[in-house]
């Protein structure tokens, strides 16, 4: 927590101590008093005994902005606390009860907001009388419906959550529900909020003040020192710039101290996402041949420093692939799976993302390709599908903009041919009346449809490659199976590699050639579908494959029950990585990492299953 | 499929909930009504667990909702023992409520992230006063370490970890029906077949009566002892888990196994038994619904909905053309 | 049917508004007839001239004539001056209206380039400059930054005017001039603003699927930024810039006094020193309504930009 806020935090929320103890203590301070005429020669610049200097009536500047303090921070902090106490209650009521209630309160504030609060600030101040109670209250009530609709978007964004519903379903009143599941997770951004709302009340009175409409003198104000230090700003610029750069640095720490606070609130980070860029991750120099594949990818390493640690998320991978062929790629969640393909296509985040090894295409090794070079190869040798459709098309732009695009930019077709061929396109991947379909958009089309749609435009522009990672994951099992066909029959009719990414086994074992098995960013087992699932080596492929449960297994069927849970990547076990969850494991496998054996296929594994090594030894008994 | 009727249910005396009829429906903007679950009914004996399957709109997690009152729905009663849920209101519903006990599919979303675990999972406890000193017991009972687990927060706690937390909470409470929606279908395979065998073992130790709602059949298969399957807020078919797996007389259903790869049964390419995409539940088809999409569809499915009615002992079909071996 | 729906709903915001503008500066203490007559007057000259203001009626029927006004455009004669309060909100109506298009001008035609120069590269060294001078920029109460800027404009350097207004019809070139300074103070804090706004959700839209799916169709950053990023990040910033007029408004009022512009905002102020209720009320209400009417167009652009809001 103490790291998350940053220094900018702490030096800003020492500021407003020192101010606040500034207001408190400002008659106990050994300075002049704010009133006192000619306490130094008037209009002198900042010296020893006047640090800010002294104003046109000779005045002691710094004493008159420690005294004003008392004003901003009296109003800032009463006002918000006013603005809190009535729109806090009103937030959490629309918020939490609905409906009607919520309706009637929210009419309440649009109207409320309609108001030009500045405005009606000083109407209300100049008819009712300046005084610090009713600056307070004015500013205070203004900032209800603010509050409300803050209070308000936090509660509903918490009152849909299952843990609200789970607290019902136990029997919890409303008002526990309220005090305990959402109080908690409201008051953070309430927190925030408060300080930011103090930046505004403060520059509000500053601005009542610098009108003349706030506490009147002898009191002093920001806002009203400024205006008074308008006049000499010619030749005693200190009198105006001393309170202007005071309130500046008072604003700033409110603002920052709220905005930080804030940051906590956003999305809980994973702590993995790269922070800088990892040191090379191995000897570039190439130890291999390239053959003639489509696709030959040569140990392949994906490394970037979080705010964890290293994480090596692909961490030698190599493969080749020809036309006419899929290679399935198969893990659980963290095993680097996503993120080799990234990889292969240069496609990570940012920067901060360190790769090494070497993708082939036809021979051709892309990772020697300039960002400018590799946009042509991306979309017309190389085409892409992700896991979910509704994410994957921009919501704004309809579906033939987008389907021409690639075509316009690639192909250099104008805008009707590549009219023309988006329909063409959409009609190839089964969609009805794709002439209609060019005009609409992704919002309008069901999950089944969008896919469909994205397939068409990875393929528009004629891919040698196509990689589709989770492609059916977010679908129905029916619509599932359209789409996994469609590639299948697309991958025929024109000849393309396929490279599906998925975590379940039986689709890869319907529909793909070849299989690679990944486990903490390596490959556990690589070889032809048949091999893998008939004759497996690896104790994690074969575990997996025991813990998914078969249409064909008796009801009640006990699954087999991988111990543990997935690895921390940024904390691997020592030598292999499955072991400490591996009902196979020895000494050997703790102290050596395992490389990738041949027999048949690919594995690494000390003690494979099936052969005689393992069957005959006794687990470590974990 | 359009089922509705309730020839299914068995004498009131033998079963611990019985569903009759229910109608869940709610606003779809512009003066449309989304028509979630429209008529479903089906009952489980004490210790029975109950499977419940079907695509995406098809109503299964709307029923869950539906059950335990959040919000109550539309239409039908939900009977447990002798008290009927839907007309109870305010103090009378939250007493029966804890009877009755609710897992969610998103593990990370079912837990309050400010709350530690010890108070998420004896909330329950504190709120009717007793039972705190089962807290380290279901802790340990769903494979936690209660001195270690129970002072952290949920997000140092993997999303198995989750889910096991979860079930705990429901737990405490020692109620008699546990409603998992999708209680597995966030996981990763590996944690998936542990929560699985884990919910079998308490289910068996708290003698719990269970409703599993899933969209994935191999899954509801694993640990239902009859299986209902839907189609758009309605009922297809009611069998015990193997004879429906085995004998399939719903086209949708024979659609629905065919459809998964790998399946290792004994039937014709999914692409022939279904065909397009899912209507809209807001409008949905006359008749049977699912005759838009099936390819045995004749004009009668259109113009009246299909009562269910028995195939065989215990093997119910809401269709006009079931498949008979 | 949807605008049909929403223009009752202005309506009654408009009718919600105007009352209660107009209700609660006539509740407030202090008697206009004390303002014309002075303090010495007789109780009865008051009643007599309180009839004749219609001051005796209640207040729902005072609302009403008030109302019928208003829509003829009669917004009453002012106490004060006996000018009509609609001829002197309509000389001054260009003057704000001016200055609040250059600030919007000057704001959004610098928070666009500057919001997206700092998402291209976030965390990158010219994303922390920008992020951190917006920032100032945000904690800068705009009187001060008005007073800063004439110091160092007006006062140092000598090159633009601290005070003066030249309306557009004698002479452009001194119009420009006069509203540079104004619509730079008060649109600098909107400017931080927006560009924060738009950075933080250009930064989102660039990590969605559909962008890194862009990029894996080849297309050129620059397209993927513009064409395809941008828009649809601009649904905050476009609610901003509604809800953010009300501020806006309210700086004008401290522009106008602090540059001598003779616009609305100063008129305000000025009819509040003198207790001219009716051109306060004049002015609130114009203020008011302005608000709602340019956030009902704020709602029917959200529509353009984002089809999912037009067919919801």
């Amino acid at each position: 927590m103490r790291r998350r806020l940053g220094p900018g935090f702490w030096i800003a929320a020492c500021w407003i101590l020192l101010v606040l103890a500034g207001a408190l203590l400002a008659d106990l301070l050994p300075i002049a008093r704010y009133d006192e005429t000619l306490a130094g020669p008037p209009r002198s610049g900042p010296s020893a005994d006047h640090p800010f200097g002294t104003d046109g009536l000779g005045r002691d500047v710094f004493s008159r902005v420690v005294h004003g303090s008392r004003v901003s921070l009296g109003v800032g902090i009463g006002a918000v606390l006013l603005g809190l106490a009535i729109g806090g209650p009103l937030g959490i009521l629309a918020g939490y009860r609905r409906r009607a209630t919520d309706a009637i309160i929210m009419a309440f504030n649009d109207v409320a907001l309609a108001f030009p609060s500045l405005v009606f600030a000083l109407a209300v101040v100049a008819f009712a009388g300046a005084s610090l109670r009713n600056v307070l209250i004015v500013l205070g009530v203004l900032g209800v419906p603010a509050w409300t609709r803050l209070i308000r978007g936090a509660t509903l964004s918490f009152a849909d959550r299952e843990f609200v519903l789970a607290a019902r379903v136990l029997g919890v009143r409303d008002s526990r529900i309220l005090w305990r599941e959402i109080m908690p997770n409201v008051a953070v951004p309430a927190a925030s909020y408060a300080f930011i709302g103090m930046a505004v009340v403060v520059v509000a009175e500053g601005s009542l003040a610098f009108l003349g409409l706030s506490v009147q003198a002898p009191t002093p104000t920001w806002g009203g020192l400024i205006n008074e230090g308008r006049t000499l700003m010619d030749d005693a610029p200190h009198v105006v710039l001393a309170p202007s750069l005071v309130m500046f640095l008072t604003v700033l720490s409110f603002n920052l101290v709220g905005d930080r606070l804030r940051a906590l609130t956003d999305v809980r980070h994973s702590g993995l996402e790269p922070v800088r860029q990892a040191p090379p991750a191995a000897p570039a120099a190439p130890v291999h041949a390239v053959g003639d594949s489509l696709l030959q990818v040569e140990d392949l390493r994906t490394h970037f420093v979080t705010e964890r640690g290293l994480v090596k998320a692909v961490d030698g991978v190599s493969f080749t692939l020809e036309r006419g062929r899929t290679l399935a790629i198969v893990g659980e969640s963290g095993s680097g799976k996503s993120m080799l393909i990234r990889s292969i296509l240069g496609l990570l985040p940012g920067s901060g993302v360190d790769r090494s090894g070497n993708v082939y295409l036809d021979g051709d090794d892309l990772t020697r390709r300039t960002p400018e070079e590799m946009r042509h190869i991306l979309g017309p040798r190389l085409g892409t599908v992700f896991q979910d459709p509704m994410t994957a098309l921009n919501p704004v732009r309809t579906i033939g903009a987008q389907l021409a695009e690639p075509l316009r930019v690639h192909l250099g077709m104008n805008r009707k041919q590549a009219r023309e061929e988006a329909a063409r396109l959409l009609a190839q991947v089964g969609i009805p009346d794709p002439g209609r379909m060019l005009g609409r958009y992704p919002h309008q089309l069901s999950g089944g449809m969008r896919q469909r749609v994205t397939i068409a435009m990875a393929l528009s522009c004629g891919p040698d490659v196509l990689f589709a990672d989770e492609p059916t994951t977010a679908l129905d099992v029916t619509i599932q199976d359209q789409v996994l066909r469609l590639l299948h029959r697309l991958r025929e009719e024109r000849h393309m590699a396929v490279v599906l990414v998925s975590h379940d086994l039986a689709v890869v074992r319907e529909w793909a050639d070849e299989v690679i098995v990944m486990y903490a960013g390596k490959v556990v087992e690589r070889g032809p579908t048949a091999e893998i699932f008939g004759r497996t080596r690896m104790p994690y492929t074969e575990a997996l494959l025991q813990a998914a449960p078969r249409l064909t297994d008796p009801a009640h069927h006990r699954l087999r029950v991988i111990p543990g849970r997935p690895p921390d990547l940024v904390d691997l076990p020592s030598g292999c990585a499955f072991q400490p969850r591996c009902a196979h494991a020895r000494d050997r496998c703790v102290t050596e990492a395992p490389e990738l054996l041949e027999d048949g296929h690919l594995y690494a594994c000390w003690y494979p299953t099936g052969s005689p090594i393992s069957e005959g030894a006794e687990s470590r008994g974990r | 499929m359009a089922g509705s009727g309730n020839a299914h249910l068995r004498p009131r005396d033998q079963v611990l909930l019985q569903v009759e009829d229910l109608v869940v429906e709610f606003p779809a903007g512009r003066g449309r009504t989304v028509r979630a679950v429209s008529g479903v009914s089906f009952d489980l004996a004490r210790g029975e667990t109950l499977g419940i399957v079907g695509e995406s709109g098809c109503g299964k997690s709307s029923t869950a909702r539906a059950l335990v009152q959040l919000p109550p729905p539309r239409g039908g009663s939900v009977r447990l023992d002798d008290v009927e849920l839907t007309t109870l209101r305010g103090e009378a519903l939250r007493r029966t409520r804890r009877r009755l006990q609710m897992i969610f599919q998103d593990p990370i979303s079912s837990l309050n992230p400010r709350r530690r675990v010890r108070d998420i999972v004896s909330e329950g406890t504190r709120v009717w006063g007793a039972g705190g000193d089962r807290v380290d017991e279901v802790l340990e009972a769903v494979g936690l370490d209660p001195a270690t687990a129970a002072v952290r927060r949920p997000h140092e706690f993997s999303g198995g970890q989750c889910q096991r937390i979860s079930i705990a909470r429901a737990l405490v409470l020692e109620p008699e029906v546990v409603i998992c929606d999708e209680p597995v279908s966030a996981l990763d395979v590996s944690v998936q077949a542990q929560i699985l065998g884990l919910l079998e073992d308490l289910k068996e130790r708290y003698r719990l009566t269970l409703v599993f709602i899933a969209h994935d059949l191999a899954v509801v298969k694993n640990v239902s002892d009859r299986i209902l399957v839907m189609y758009l807020g309605k009922m297809c078919e009611l069998a015990a888990s193997t004879e429906l797996i085995e004998r399939p007389a719903h086209p949708y259903t024979r659609a629905l196994l065919a459809s998964i790869p790998g399946s290792g049964l004994d039937l014709p390419p999914a692409d022939r038994l279904i065909k397009g995409e899912p209507p809209s539940p807001v409008d949905p088809p006359s008749g049977c619904r699912f005759r838009t999409r099936c390819p045995r569809a004749a004009s009668r499915c259109a113009e009246e909905e299909p009562e269910i009615r028995p195939l065989t002992g215990g093997h119910w079909v809401a269709c006009h053309f079931p498949e008979t071996a | 049917m949807i605008l049909l729906h929403r223009l009752v709903r202005l309506l009654v915001v408009l009718l919600v508004v105007t009352f209660l503008s107009y209700a609660l500066l006539g509740l407030l203490p202090g008697d206009p007839t004390t303002q014309i007559l002075g303090l010495s007057a007789t109780e009865e000259a008051r009643a007599q001239l309180r009839q004749e203001l219609g001051l005796d009626q209640p207040l729902l029927v005072r609302y009403a004539d008030w109302l019928g006004g208003l829509v003829t455009g009669d917004f009453g004669t002012s106490y004060i001056n006996q000018v009509p309060v609609a001829q002197e909100l309509a000389e001054r109506l260009p003057v704000t209206l001016e200055l609040l298009v250059a600030a919007q001008i000057v704001a959004l035609g610098l928070a666009v380039p500057v919001g997206v120069a700092a998402a291209r590269r976030a965390g990158g060294t010219l994303d922390q400059v920008l992020t951190a001078m917006s920032f100032a920029l945000l904690s800068t109460p705009v009187f001060v930054l008005g007073v800063l800027l004439i110091l160092v404009f007006a006062v140092t350097w000598q090159v633009l005017p601290a005070t003066g207004w030249t309306p557009i019809s004698v002479d452009l070139g001194w119009n420009i001039t006069s509203v540079l300074l104004p619509a730079i103070t008060l649109g600098a804090g909107q400017l931080a603003v927006y560009a924060r706004l738009l950075r933080t959700d250009l930064i989102a839209t660039l990590q969605e699927d559909y962008i890194t799916l862009a990029r894996a169709r080849g297309l050129s950053p620059r397209r993927i930024l513009w064409r395809h990023a941008l828009r649809p990040s601009t649904i905050s910033l476009i609610t901003a810039v509604g809800l953010n007029l009300g501020a806006l408004i309210g700086g004008t009022v401290i522009i106008e006094t602090l540059f001598g512009l003779p616009g609305i905002g100063r008129l305000i102020v000025d009819s509040i020193f003198s207790r001219d209720y009716l051109t306060v009320q004049g002015g609130v209400v114009l203020i008011s309504v302005g608000y709602v009417l340019v956030n009902f167009v704020v709602d029917l652009v959200y529509a353009a930009v984002d089809p999912r809001i037009r067919h919801a």
